[in-house]
């Protein structure tokens, strides 16, 4: 019989991560930016990778 | 497209004097809702002595728009005083210089709405408060609008 595993994840009704909001809600506006900055960079250097501009 | 440098673009609008509320998915964001967005999306005063600051700022910003780059259209004052969108490319990245969002609000409607937020280096930038993006939202219910507000709302329910 499979074992039953602790439910650790904490999600909406409407399917929004929780645990992902709380987090970003811990950090500053500053580290925010910074990381939503790096996030969009990431994003352009994978479509230069593929040959999007 | 070069590299999206968004505390370049809020610093020098705000090194040049420049009065503006930043709204969009960057101010959403700043407002701790964990979401991506690849622009940055103001919204200025439109008088007289801001827009000459805007167009100085935005010509050292070699800003051009987005449509038909290589014809490198520049913005105008006359562009700037509309209320439209203008939806521009700058060394720093995409900057959307919007004359009022929502149904019609401008700068002075929005500024109410706004918290004074520190964004890094001393920067120190006006943003629009989570409960008015959301309004905003809810009033224009666009398919893009809807499909955000989950996220939007779980945030400023989990800030409470």
């Amino acid at each position: 019989m499979e074992e039953e595993l602790e439910d650790l994840t904490d999600y909406s009704e409407d399917g929004v991560d929780l645990t992902l909001v709380r987090w970003f809600l811990s950090i500053t506006p500053a580290e925010r930016l910074q990381y939503v900055q790096r996030r969009a960079n990431e994003v352009i250097a994978v479509w230069r990778l593929n040959g999007i501009e | 497209m070069g590299s999206n440098d968004y505390l370049g673009v809020l610093r020098v609008l705000q090194e040049g004097g420049v009065a503006f509320v930043l709204v969009g998915g960057l101010a959403a964001a700043m407002n701790g809702a964990p979401i991506d967005t690849l622009d940055v999306d103001v919204v200025p005063a439109r008088d007289e002595e801001n827009l000459e600051k805007l167009l100085g700022v935005l010509s050292s910003m070699d800003a051009i728009y987005r449509i038909q780059p290589t014809r490198r259209l520049r913005p105008e004052a006359s562009h700037l005083r509309s209320a439209g969108h203008q939806n521009l490319t700058t060394k720093f990245g995409p900057l959307d210089v919007l004359g009022t969002i929502g149904r019609g609000l401008t700068y002075e409607d929005l500024l109410p709405h706004t918290i004074e937020m520190d964004i890094g280096d001393g920067i120190r930038v006006r943003v629009l408060d989570l409960q008015t993006i959301i309004a905003i939202k809810e009033e224009l219910a666009t398919e893009k609008d809807l499909a955000a507000l989950p996220l939007l709302r779980r945030t400023l329910r989990e800030k409470s």
